[in-house]
Formats: C-alpha cells, sequence, structure tokens
C-alpha cells in the first residue's frame, strides 16, 4: 500500500477506510489504490497547489475575536471520504425524514394547533424556555411549511459504525461553500483521485438553493420572485460564504442598510430606483433582524422586516424562530416527535442523552461526570463544551457546580469515539476524528445534497471538529448506486 | 446595482484621490518652505489647513501654533483622528474597497490593501521628522498604481463609472486647492493679472513646485517653453483641456461617465456638473484673473460639492413610494 500508510495505526477507534482486520474497505479500493501510488514529496506537492487556490481565491473565514480580522482557511486533507451508495440511502432517508418532522413540528408551533405539546410529546415549558424560541414568530406564515429550508444535521459514527445525529442546526448552518469548493479544487490538484469512480456531482447546489427560495415566495409575488442573500457584512466570519452563494444563485447580497420597509413591504435600494423583495435568504441571526422587534441596537437588520414577513409579503429564510428546535435539551426529543408527526421510527439514532432537570439523570450523570460530554444548550460552534475523559478535576467541578445551579441549560451525552480517517499529517496518513454535515434544502420536497462538509479535528486525538476550534475538512463523495449507473464514464462496463 | 457597493466605489475613488492630492500639497507646501524665510512658516501652513478646510478641526484639537512644521506635517499625514489625514483617507478607501470586493478585481483589492499595511507597517513619525517626502511619494505612487489597476481589470460598467467619477470629481476639487494654496501663499508677489508682465522676482519656483507636484512640470514646458509667468501656470492646471490634473479636464471627463451612469433620463446631477464644466471650458485665464481668483475657485468647489450631493440623491437614497410622501408632509 505504499509508504503513506506504514505506521498506521487504526486504534481502537471506527476507521473509515480500514475495516477491523486492517484490510480496505471495498469502497475505498479504488482512491486509496490511485493515491499509494504517490510519494510523500509529491502530496506534499499537491497541498501546495491546494494552498495557492484556496489562499488566491479567498476561500477563509475569520474569527469573531480576533482583533486583525485575520483570514484562515479551512484546510482541505487530499484524501477525500468516501460513502457508498447504500450507506448514503440510509443518510438520505434519515434526514430526510427528521428534517420534514421539524417543519412539521415548527409549522404546527408557530401558525398551528401546537399538537406535540398539547399531546405532551414535548412539555410546553422547555419549548418556552429555548434560548430560540421566538414568541415574536408566531403567525408568520411560510409557503410549504419549509422553516428549515437550509438545514445542516451533523452526524458521527460510533464505534459501531453506526451514524448518528450529533446536532440539527436549523438557524444558519454554513459551509455549504467548502463542500463545492473543497470538490472543485480536488478536481484541480489530484484529478486521478476521482479516475473511473461514479462520483455524485455537488455542484447543482445553487439552482437547487435558488428553486427552494423562489418556492416560497408569497403568493403575491408573482411568476418571477426576487430573492436576496441578506449578509451582516464583510466582518462577519461567514461573509466568504454569503458572497459565494449570492454568486451561485446570480442573485443580490444585500446588508440591512439596502433593504428598506414601507407599508409592510421589503424594497431593495439600487443605483437606478427601488425594487421589491419577495424572499430574504438571511445570515442574521434572529435578534439582528429587526431593531423594531429584537434588539434595538442592532445595526445590521432591517426595521419593519419582521411586520413585512407576518402581512405575507416577503418571506425570511430560514423561518424566525426555528432555534427552539436548535436546543439541545430539545433534541432529545427529536425522535419522539418523528413518531408523532409523521408515524415512522427514526432511521437515524440521537445520541444518548440526558435530560438534567430528572432527578434520576441528573444524580446518574454527576455521578458519572469524568465519563460523559456536557454541553450548554444554547451554544454552538463548540463553545463551552466539556469532555469529561479530557477534562481537569477543576473543569470538572466547575460543570458540576453550573449543572446544579442551572439543570435546565446544560445536557450531558454519552462520549462518542467519533470515526476516524486517514488524513495527511506532516508525510505521512494517520487517524483523525471526523463528522459529517450534510446539507438539507426544502422547498417544495425536502432534499439532501449528496455528501456534505465532512469535518477533521486536525489535533491528535481531538474531538471537536469545528472550523473555529481549528479543524479541517475532506471533500466528501457518493459513489452512484453501481446498479442504477449504466455505463461507467470511460467505457466500461456499469455495474 | 445596489445603492450601497455604487456608493462604497464612489467613495473609494474620491478617498484614494483625496490621499494622493493631500500628500501633493504637503510635499509642495513642505518644500517651499526649505527655501523660504523663517516668519513665512506658520502663515504658509495656515493658508494650506484654510485651503483644506481643516484650520478648525486643527484649533479645536488644540495642536499648537502651525509654526511647529512636524506637528502639522503629522496632522495632515498620519492623525487618525483628522478625517483629511492621508492615513485616514487610506484606511477609508479601504474600508470601502473591501465592502465591494466581490465587485472589483482581487488585483485592486491587493493595491488598496497593500497601501494601507504599508503605512501601518513603516515608523511614519521617523518618517515625518527626517524626510516626509519619501514617505508623500510613496502615497502619490500607490493612488496611481491603484488607478491603473482598477482601470486595467475593471469592465466599463456602472461600478467602474462610479469609481471613475469620484477620483474625478475629488481631482477637479483637490487641484482647485492646489492653485488656491499657492495663489494664497503668494499674495506678497501678486500674480499680474495680464500675461504681457513678466515676474522679476525669484518668486516663480514656487509655481514650478506647484507644477511638479501636479505631475505637469514637464508637460508645461513643452507647452510653453520658458515661461516663467504664473498666469501660464494657472490657465495650464486650470483650464487645460488635454492634462489629466487640470480642473477642466476632470470636470469633463466626470461628464462623460455621469452622463453614461444617468442613460439620458433628467438628472440634476448632469445639469449642475454641465454648468461648472462650461464656467470653465470657455474662459479666458485673462477674465478669471480680473476677477478674484479665491472666490471663483471657492466657487467651483461649492458647486462641485452640490454635484456630489446630486449623484448622492440620484443613486444613493432611493426612497419607497410612501416615504418620500412622508418626508415631503414632514
Amino acid at each position: 500500500m505504499g509508504i503513506l500508510f506504514d505506521g498506521y495505526d487504526q486504534g481502537p477507534f471506527f476507521d473509515e477506510v480500514f475495516a477491523a482486520d486492517g484490510s480496505v474497505r471495498p469502497h475505498y479500493t479504488g482512491v486509496i489504490g490511485r493515491l499509494s501510488t504517490f510519494s510523500p514529496a509529491e502530496l506534499q506537492r499537491r497541498e501546495q497547489i491546494r494552498d495557492r487556490i484556496f489562499r488566491t481565491q479567498g476561500i477563509t473565514f475569520t474569527l469573531a475575536d480576533d482583533e486583525e480580522g485575520l483570514e484562515r482557511t479551512f484546510p482541505m486533507d487530499l484524501l477525500p471520504r468516501v460513502i457508498p451508495a447504500d450507506e448514503w440511502d440510509v443518510i438520505e432517508r434519515g434526514i430526510v425524514q427528521r428534517v420534514t418532522a421539524l417543519n412539521r413540528f415548527l409549522e404546527d408551533l408557530y401558525v398551528g394547533e401546537q399538537a406535540a405539546i398539547h399531546d405532551r410529546v414535548v412539555p410546553r415549558w422547555l419549548v418556552h424556555t429555548a434560548e430560540g424560541f421566538r414568541r415574536e414568530a408566531f403567525g408568520i406564515p411560510v409557503p410549504h411549511a419549509a422553516r428549515c429550508l437550509v438545514s445542516g444535521v451533523d452526524l458521527v459514527r460510533d464505534a459501531d459504525g453506526t451514524y448518528r445525529v450529533l446536532e440539527d442546526n436549523l438557524r444558519n448552518p454554513s459551509g455549504v461553500s467548502y463542500v463545492l469548493e473543497n470538490r472543485a479544487a480536488m478536481t484541480r490538484v489530484l484529478p486521478i483521485a476521482f479516475a473511473a469512480e461514479r462520483v455524485r456531482p455537488v455542484d447543482h447546489y445553487g439552482p437547487m438553493l435558488l428553486g427552494a427560495l423562489r418556492s416560497v415566495a408569497p403568493p403575491a409575488a408573482g411568476d418571477r420572485p426576487t430573492a436576496v442573500i441578506l449578509t451582516p457584512g464583510v466582518y462577519n466570519a461567514a461573509y466568504f460564504e454569503h458572497a459565494f452563494l449570492a454568486r451561485q444563485m446570480g442573485i443580490e447580497l444585500v446588508e440591512g442598510r439596502d433593504l428598506v420597509v414601507e407599508d409592510h413591504v421589503v424594497w431593495m435600494r439600487s443605483t437606478s430606483g427601488i425594487e421589491r423583495v419577495d424572499v430574504i435568504y438571511r445570515r442574521i441571526d434572529d435578534d439582528f433582524l429587526d431593531p423594531v422587534v429584537f434588539r434595538p441596537d442592532s445595526m445590521l437588520g432591517v426595521p419593519g422586516l419582521l411586520s413585512a414577513a407576518r402581512a405575507g409579503n416577503v418571506t425570511i429564510v430560514n423561518a424566525v424562530g426555528n432555534g427552539v428546535a436548535d436546543d439541545k435539551a430539545f433534541y432529545a426529543f427529536v425522535p419522539d416527535l418523528i413518531r408523532f408527526y409523521l408515524g415512522e421510527e427514526p432511521v437515524l439514532p440521537n445520541v444518548t442523552t440526558y435530560l438534567l432537570w430528572e432527578d434520576e439523570q441528573r444524580a446518574e450523570v454527576l455521578g458519572r461526570l469524568d465519563e460523559l460530554v456536557v454541553k450548554p444548550v444554547g451554544a454552538s460552534g463548540g463553545y463551552g463544551l466539556v469532555i469529561g475523559p479530557q477534562a481537569s478535576d477543576a473543569e470538572l467541578a466547575a460543570v458540576r457546580a453550573a449543572i446544579e445551579h442551572d439543570p435546565r441549560g446544560y445536557i450531558a451525552q454519552e462520549v462518542v469515539g467519533l470515526s476516524r480517517h486517514p488524513t495527511m499529517v506532516g508525510d505521512a496518513f494517520s487517524g483523525r476524528h471526523v463528522d459529517l454535515r450534510p446539507f438539507a434544502i426544502s422547498g417544495e420536497k425536502v432534499e439532501v445534497l449528496p455528501g456534505g462538509l465532512t469535518r477533521v479535528a486536525l489535533r491528535e486525538g481531538s474531538l471537536v471538529v469545528n472550523s473555529s476550534q481549528g479543524g479541517g475538512s475532506k471533500d466528501t463523495w457518493v459513489l452512484e448506486d453501481a446498479g442504477a449507473a449504466g455505463v461507467a464514464p470511460g467505457g466500461g462496463g456499469g455495474g | 446595482m445596489l445603492a450601497r457597493l455604487a456608493e462604497n466605489l464612489f467613495w473609494a475613488g474620491r478617498y484614494v484621490e483625496r490621499a494622493e492630492d493631500t500628500a501633493r500639497m504637503v510635499d509642495v507646501t513642505y518644500h517651499t518652505l526649505l527655501e523660504s524665510p523663517f516668519g513665512e512658516v506658520g502663515r504658509t501652513w495656515d493658508q494650506l489647513l484654510d485651503v483644506l478646510h481643516l484650520r478648525s478641526v486643527w484649533e479645536e484639537r488644540g495642536l499648537g501654533p502651525t509654526s511647529d512644521v512636524q506637528a502639522v506635517v503629522r496632522f495632515l499625514v498620519l492623525d487618525q483622528e483628522n478625517q483629511g489625514s492621508i492615513a485616514a483617507a487610506t484606511a477609508r478607501a479601504r474600508e470601502n474597497v473591501r465592502s465591494v470586493r466581490e465587485l472589483v478585481s482581487s488585483e485592486l483589492w491587493e493595491a488598496v490593501n497593500g497601501l494601507h499595511l504599508e503605512l501601518r507597517s513603516r515608523d511614519l513619525d521617523r518618517d515625518v521628522a527626517e524626510q516626509p517626502s519619501e514617505l508623500l511619494r510613496l502615497v502619490r505612487n500607490a493612488s496611481m498604481a491603484i488607478y491603473g489597476v482598477a482601470s486595467e481589470t475593471m469592465p466599463r460598467d456602472a461600478g467602474w463609472r462610479f469609481l471613475a467619477l469620484g477620483r474625478l470629481i475629488e481631482r477637479a476639487e483637490m487641484t482647485c486647492r492646489l492653485i488656491d494654496v499657492r495663489y494664497g501663499q503668494l499674495d506678497a508677489l501678486r500674480v499680474p493679472a495680464r500675461r504681457d508682465v513678466v515676474v522679476e522676482d525669484g518668486g516663480f519656483h514656487h509655481w514650478i513646485a506647484v507644477l511638479k507636484s501636479a505631475s505637469a512640470f514637464e508637460a508645461y514646458r513643452r507647452r510653453y517653453r520658458a515661461s516663467s509667468n504664473p498666469v501660464d501656470v494657472i490657465e495650464f492646471l486650470l483650464l487645460a483641456h488635454d492634462l489629466p490634473r487640470s480642473v477642466v479636464y476632470c470636470l469633463t471627463s466626470s461628464m462623460h461617465q455621469l452622463e453614461a451612469l444617468s442613460q439620458g433620463r433628467p438628472s440634476r446631477a448632469v445639469r449642475l456638473l454641465g454648468r461648472t464644466a462650461s464656467s470653465l471650458q470657455y474662459r479666458d485665464v485673462a477674465e478669471l484673473l480680473d476677477e478674484d481668483l479665491h472666490e471663483f475657485l471657492e466657487d467651483v468647489q461649492q458647486r462641485i460639492q452640490q454635484v456630489a450631493e446630486a449623484v448622492a440623491d440620484e443613486f444613493f437614497r432611493h426612497q419607497p413610494p410612501g416615504a418620500m410622501h412622508a418626508i415631503a408632509s414632514s
């Protein structure tokens, strides 16, 4: 297999590439075989080409606490992650099912009968105390109930290789630009890796998203609704992605001050006059969206936006108030919501989660804090996470006190080993933990972009893959179903 | 295009030009004074602050007498709190280009950001104390490079036109000031109102400095040969139809950009700019000198500001139909 894998240690984890007996899993034989012909020096040369592509294209993000506003790249590993068709089928069905149920719940919560609450599937107090719950969203319509128009459901694989949902990310999930840019870079840096593989394309994301955005335009908008992306501006960490998506869809990238609301109608200021706006894909948090309703000091939002949405003159995407379902305690109830709204068993299981306001569960958790992961219910991006087995006594004592003070404010979960994937470190491959964030789009129906963002915890042993915490990424391949593909490119026989 | 982006490009053009022209004016004043009696120093900087409309800022800041050359140069070059300083103009130019990075070439962003980073990495206090000329030349060259890159990389769409319009309008205004600063400073050597009067004293080297600061000295020599008459210099910088830094050239070029942008619609900005341009286009320099040149130049600057206001109203500040009534009735 070549010196690149000499001394590769699988450890006690599920390895994406190698089976327990050390053999290469069938869906990886092609790509591993081709990459093994490279010398370490040649691969490092390709890494330099990759770095140049990312830097010159400005594919970067900035960290919120970085005073210089330094732009960092999100390094893409040269060995892609490969998902076979049968595995993808499970993931896709599971995500469509989950997002469908969550759309139904949110629609029911904000404009419906609140059946799940009346039937005590999820406690009313839990919904009302969720940080992302917004009373102001009551009565705001969303066509097709596509409230989670873009969601980025985070999946991890446990020691058995079972995919489990870690978070749903229904507010403003980012990262899809890396999915597209990673693929584009990969085809330029290592075209040979693709030889004879049938990798499902991802570059239709722009049209797919635009189609969904147009499909949720208010009925009055007519055949050619105007959609825009609303960004907080160039200083936002994900600005690159906002601009990227605007380019992919050919729509305007606007800031709050470009929009003005008059008589519950949203207008965009252009040099030749004003233009009516029908759909706003906002990449601004609820709190900053409309200073009339939320934070009055917000300079990013548009005064009167919510009233325009409530009047049915504009659709805000993702819908206001989705954050209620991003609450990490609420997460524990999603499997029951799937059963309640769809009458189906969940395809993708949750990670085992303990609710700390329940006396028995809290007692158990406090007894084995050093074995569990504790998360604040309202945070994202890996902030505030305490991983028991890696935490110091002082950290454990602090988190114990925090839980006792505010049991609703935290959840505890079993540590998921997180599968590992060979990743170039220096001049050889070594195992690093990965997760997977597929992107689902809800319009008239729910669709999942094949693959998604594979994030890599680059620090050895680290379980935290967030870009803000020093993570990298991998191009993620979903292989065509061999039976469905017909004739393979290059003239070889299909299936 | 989005009004905000157009406005960012317009102001990017203005700020880059402002940094460059301020550098040119500080440079010419500084070097003229090296050869002047000490008593003139404070008065000369006062006049520069006047034409840049920065005297009140200077006084509010309580920065002391203007005979302290280093203090004045520091104020004009690197004082971030002075919105008219080179450092502040450069920083604002960068902010504006940064907001429109999606519309401009990466080379343009790199050029603008490069100047900003260069100014931040230099020991500016030392530059100012020892040899401001090198720093001022750097600003001037960087500004020309920025516009060169823009000119060679941007499609001639509305974005380009707003950038060019901002730069030309700013330059027209600043060239008025450049003439005015020297005209005002040298009132002891009154410029003769007639071309056939020869200035006998050595004052002409001051006008050579003005020509050099406008990168127009060689061109002047080719056209006017050995003439040492300030009237010729003023004519050249104010009225030459083919000199890229003359006021007339800037105004007529602005007119081309503005006409293209307004696409034949009735436009107050076009009317105001057209009148201003024609007030100069067919003038004889002797006529201007018969009047008060300083007042004339102030008047041109005021009209240019009105043009800028009209551009903002016409292109950057559209309101929904209802809001217009609200404003009218309030």
